[in-house]
């Protein structure tokens, strides 16, 4: 069956993209992050312009943290201050990152800056994953009753200036980590269309020490507001938000978020991030593949502009 | 339409006439309108549309609309569609560190969104008679764009055949020259393929009538291509108030993830 996307100015088929709507719903259930970071890919593999994925992906990630929000708000799992520190950088990141991503569209060169970081960025993490589950793996077969390290280690970050006392976090560390790392992350989101959890959620258990518990539920307060002001830019400076993709791709993740998270709870973790490790470089070696590969064609079209 | 079916009619009395007595024979004249005049000095050419727009709606795929006509033989019939023309950027890619990306561009201005030819013979053999003038193959029509700025001749070749290689590619420029159906010497159909990835605005098609390489008559149509209905409105609603359109997103997203977690929770 297809559909008609108003914005993204094709049809498509409605199963096709409410496939991966429930692959992306699938990720965000069993580790807890949006799969922005994959879905964003395959929806530019299977044909929609990166421009129009990513600011409708941006759309999509609204839901998807309100979602996990509402669970860990629940159980008082977010550190507001903490939270209210990242968004601050956030806001400033994503409102940079359309500006440049509409620079970037307007002299051609958006779609391959997409690619380029998509590769770098899933290729990082990817590898990083895959050597920490594996090694977790092999100690746990050696032994099985490894103690406990520190609750986290001190670095050159914790001598900064500004430093503020995050409560429920048990940390007392400068602002202008927190200010910082949202900052990237808001730049991260606003060109790639991504909450940015996969990158904020280890950033904030190795880089500030947060505790793990307050993670999930601190990233995403951060991600919906930054969403939020990635999807309102987008729609009011480049008119890419496609309402239609993003609500199938969100109806998607509706059904593949309890699948996922019933798959984690049977899962060990150390395999599922494994699994997840090697999907993300088999995206990341797809995209290579494409920038490396010689196009059919070596032409694309830019915007037309009907003469007034 | 009433015009049509009269000469329709027409047509057929006219053809059972011929059938009987030979080829030049006067079509009976009694009670016919001055419209369809049994010897005419501009030779009859009417044509109509399947449907008289290109509808876009949420369940657009693409669309084939049918011309069909009469014209008085002898005659060749060719029909051209133009959509509405504008400015187009073609991006070049190149090799650049082993990697591909965007290296050279150049707009051309006046660019037809959509342009398709068929013909009830083929196009050569009627234009090389010194055929139309006014008919352009597609490679004539753009060989007519401007380009914006100047630049070797070569080099705007190149990117004049790569504005046309990706037009064909989304088929806006179909490359086979479509097929007019000549039936009973007179009536004709042709197909023509809109697909889904289509521009807007006001399409224009064209039917000549063609006799020894000469436009002998000529039917203009235009034919509006535009979203209709709940796409219409969005898309609308996005390009002219994209503040609210955005709201709207955000809220949508909200609610949609706020239920879709309550209703996850309940299962």
């Amino acid at each position: 069956m297809e559909i008609y996307l108003p914005i993204a100015e094709q049809s498509m088929n409605v199963f096709v993209l409410l496939g991966l709507g429930a692959a992306a719903g699938l990720l965000a259930g069993m580790f807890g992050v949006g799969g922005g970071f994959l879905a964003t890919p395959l929806l530019i593999f299977v044909g929609i312009p990166p421009a129009v994925a990513v600011a409708s992906q941006a759309n999509q990630v609204i839901a998807n943290s309100v979602s996990s929000l509402q669970v860990h708000w629940r159980r008082g799992n977010v550190d507001l201050r903490m939270g209210l520190v990242l968004l601050l950088g956030g806001m400033v990141g994503s409102s940079a990152g359309v500006w440049l991503f509409t620079y970037l569209k307007r002299i051609g060169q958006i779609d391959f800056v997409i690619a380029v970081l998509y590769v770098v960025m899933l290729s990082t993490i990817g590898l990083l994953m895959l050597t920490e589950s594996l090694s977790t793996y092999l100690k746990r077969r050696r032994n099985p009753e490894s103690p406990r390290g520190k609750l986290h280690t001190h670095y050159l970050v914790h001598r900064l200036p500004l430093k503020l006392r995050f409560y429920k976090s048990k940390l007392y560390i400068s602002a202008l980590l927190p200010v910082g790392l949202g900052f990237l992350i808001g730049i991260l989101s606003a060109i790639l269309g991504v909450g940015g959890g996969f990158v904020l959620v280890p950033a904030m258990i190795y880089l500030l020490g947060m505790p793990t518990a307050v993670v999930i539920g601190t990233s995403n307060f951060q991600i919906l507001f930054v969403a939020a002001n990635v999807t309102f830019l987008q729609a009011t400076t480049n008119g890419t938000v496609d309402v239609v993709l993003a609500l199938l791709l969100i109806l998607g993740g509706v059904v593949g978020a309890p699948i996922g998270s019933r798959l984690a709870a049977k899962l060990p973790g150390v395999v599922l991030r494994g699994l997840m490790s090697v999907l993300i470089l088999a995206v990341a070696a797809e995209l290579l593949v494409e920038l490396l590969r010689t196009p059919a064609s070596p032409f694309s079209l830019g915007t037309r502009e009907v003469s007034p | 339409m009433r015009r049509l079916v009269v000469a329709l009619v027409a047509s057929l009395v006219w053809a059972g006439a011929a059938q009987a007595q030979g080829p030049r024979v006067e079509p009976p004249s009694a009670g016919l309108p001055p419209s369809v005049p049994a010897e005419s000095t501009t030779p009859d050419l009417i044509v109509d549309l399947s449907r008289a727009r290109v509808s876009i709606t949420s369940a657009f795929q693409g669309e084939s609309i049918l011309m069909f006509g009469m014209f008085d033989p002898p005659g060749e019939v060719v029909v051209v569609v133009v959509g509405p023309e504008a400015r187009e950027t073609v991006l070049r890619k190149q090799r650049f560190l082993g990697l591909w990306l965007n290296t050279g561009r150049q707009s051309f201005d006046d660019v037809p969104a959509y342009y398709a030819i068929a013909a009830s013979q083929p196009l050569q053999r009627l234009l090389a008679r010194g055929a139309g003038g006014e008919i352009l193959s597609l490679e004539d029509r753009m060989s007519t764009v401007k380009p914006v700025g100047s630049r070797a001749a070569a080099e705007l070749a190149s990117f004049r055949g790569g504005l046309v290689e990706v037009k064909r590619r989304e088929g806006l420029y179909p490359a086979a020259i479509g097929q007019v159906t000549v039936q009973a010497g007179r009536l004709f159909r042709v197909d023509l393929p809109f697909p889904s990835r289509l521009p807007e605005g006001v399409y224009e098609v064209k039917a000549y009538l063609l006799r020894e390489g000469k436009i002998v008559a000529a039917v203009s149509r235009p034919l509006p291509v535009g979203k209709v209905g709940f796409s219409a409105q969005l898309a609308g609603w996005a390009s002219h108030d994209g503040a609210l359109y955005g709201l709207g997103a955000i809220v949508m997203a909200l609610f949609a993830g706020w239920l879709g977690g309550a209703i996850m929770r309940r299962l």
